[in-house]
């Protein structure tokens, strides 16, 4: 099974090995898909894949942990109203959760592969896309 | 065979026009060939929806009492010109306020408007014997003013050029968001939809041709700014580089947000989304010819951005085909690409201005006269006063 997530570190988390225990004592495949840290704490997208059990108790520890976990559908937002579908976001999304499909000539969003980088929020002339985290 | 727009036109009054969309005519001409669509097909009604820089729009806001010759004007804090008569007022729609916010200019307040809502309005004067007031703080809406004008000197570009970026930064231009070598490159044309490249002599299409203009009815009134027929063009006249534009001109009070939007271009500024919309009559095969053209048969010219000159290199020709795959190649990559101008829009308007025409509700014009063929697009340079005269 595999789930990505959007986790919120406390300052203090921050300097925790949190990262490892996932891997280590949760047997949890890791793959980081965004990691930044500032004077708030620190951000990371990731995509955790493992058995079930291992991922449900994986995000346990996280919780128990004061590490903020969100489902990534909650990263990044498109406001299909204000969206014109002119296609800009295109070719600047790095994972194609933003596509063109030829055939309706709309931009279509594929929230399961976002990775909540935020590249296309200021380049979205109408500005529909909105990041959350 | 050919019909007259006077033909075409009684057809319509009558409700017997044939009527398709440039997609659906395309595809007719593909399986019925030139002569016989040209025989079986009255209109054919294009559209595009994308950028469009030189819009903006005057009001007649009607007199305070004591009355004011506004000497300044300001749309929701967005400076409008006010150097007419008294109460009138032009709002271009890449102004920015005082404090050069992006997100929200000129075309915004359009946009505002549009959807209905209050705009305050504050003025400056200086007191005349006939316009005592010297100070104005109101609100106003589509409701409260005389006109409200869309009148935009420069649109619906026929063909626009493809923008990249050879440097080592990210680059925010009019033309969106470029990447860093050649990380995208990005294009702003509707291709075979787009009007003026159904018409690319403007045979049909000229001052006094009644087009879709934001959702409702408008007018062309002239040739477009920076108009220039005489770029190089394929074989059958389709032109390869930015070349006819149109000024147009309709009641705001008619359109529709769907058509009219606020757009922001980070660092670079606002813009008018635009949504234009153009019935074309068939009248003869040779215009049946040009309505039947596809992106494959038409092209443009890639430029890399980062030059910083007006007479940028061309780094290749591109058909609208390849640049509506998603990649196109530029110096042996292949680089990801995106359009500003909305496909899903364009077929919309001219779906919409089609079953108007077929419903008796738009009415096709002769043009009252022709665009001159002429015309050359001049460059600036810094000259002294004698090298101007």
């Amino acid at each position: 099974m595999k789930t990505k997530v959007v986790l919120k570190f406390s300052p203090e988390a921050s300097n925790q090995p949190i990262t490892h225990n996932l891997i280590a004592k949760h047997h949890l495949v890791v793959n980081i898909l965004r990691a930044e840290i500032d004077e708030f704490g620190g951000k990371m997208v990731l995509e955790l894949s493992g058995k079930a059990e291992d991922i449900r108790k994986g995000l346990e520890y996280l919780k128990a942990n004061r590490v903020g976990v969100r489902p990534i559908k909650e990263g990044v937002r498109r406001d299909d109203d204000v969206c014109t579908h002119c296609g800009m976001c295109v070719s600047i999304c790095p994972t194609k959760a933003l596509a063109f499909d030829p055939k309706t000539g709309k931009v279509t969003f594929t929230e399961e592969k976002c990775v909540a980088c935020g590249v296309c929020i200021d380049a979205c002339p109408p500005r529909a896309m909105e990041i959350l985290i | 065979m050919t019909k007259s727009f006077e033909e075409i036109r009684k057809k319509v009054a009558d409700g017997d026009a044939v009527v398709m969309t440039a997609e659906e005519f395309k595809q007719y001409v593909k399986d019925n060939g030139v002569r016989k669509s040209a025989k079986d097909v009255d209109i054919v009604t294009t559209g595009t929806f994308g950028a469009m820089c030189s819009s903006g729009a005057y009001f007649n806001f009607g007199h305070s009492d004591p009355p004011i010759k506004m000497q300044k004007v300001w749309m929701d804090g967005i400076p409008a010109y006010t150097g007419l008569a008294a109460v009138d007022a032009y709002l271009g729609a890449t102004e920015l306020d005082e404090t050069n916010n992006m997100l929200h200019g000129g075309a915004h307040v359009i946009e505002d408007l549009v959807r209905g809502k209050a705009v305050r309005l504050r003025a400056t004067s200086y007191g005349t014997d006939c316009y005592p007031r010297k100070e104005l703080d109101t609100y106003v809406s589509l409701k409260t003013v005389n006109q409200a004008v869309l009148f935009n000197t420069r649109n619906c570009y026929q063909n626009y050029a493809v923008a990249t970026n050879s440097s080592a930064r990210t680059l925010y231009t009019y033309m969106g968001k470029l990447l860093p070598e050649f990380g995208n490159a990005t294009f702003s044309s509707a291709g075979e939809l787009s009007p003026l490249l159904n018409d690319p002599f403007y045979r049909t299409i000229g001052i006094g041709t009644r087009i879709f203009l934001g959702g409702g009815q408008g007018f062309v009134i002239w040739e477009g700014t920076q108009f220039n027929p005489g770029v190089p063009r394929t074989p059958d006249g389709v032109p390869k580089r930015p070349a006819g534009s149109i000024a147009v001109i309709g009641d705001l009070k008619q359109m529709s947000s769907d058509f009219i939007r606020g757009l922001t271009f980070t660092k670079y500024g606002t813009s008018l989304g635009l949504g234009i919309g153009i019935p074309i009559p068939i009248l003869d095969e040779e215009m049946a010819k040009s309505c039947a053209v596809t992106n494959d048969q038409i092209f443009t010219a890639v430029f890399d951005y980062s030059e910083p000159t007006r007479s940028r290199t061309v780094l290749r020709e591109v058909s609208y085909s390849e640049l509506r795959s998603g990649e196109i190649a530029i110096k042996g990559r292949q680089v990801p690409t995106s359009s500003l101008s909305s496909l899903a829009k364009a077929r919309q308007i001219a779906e919409i201005l089609k079953n108007r025409v077929i419903k008796g509700e738009f009415m096709i014009e002769k043009p009252i006269q022709n665009f001159a063929l002429d015309r050359v697009f001049k460059p600036l340079d810094v000259r002294t006063e004698k090298e101007a005269t």
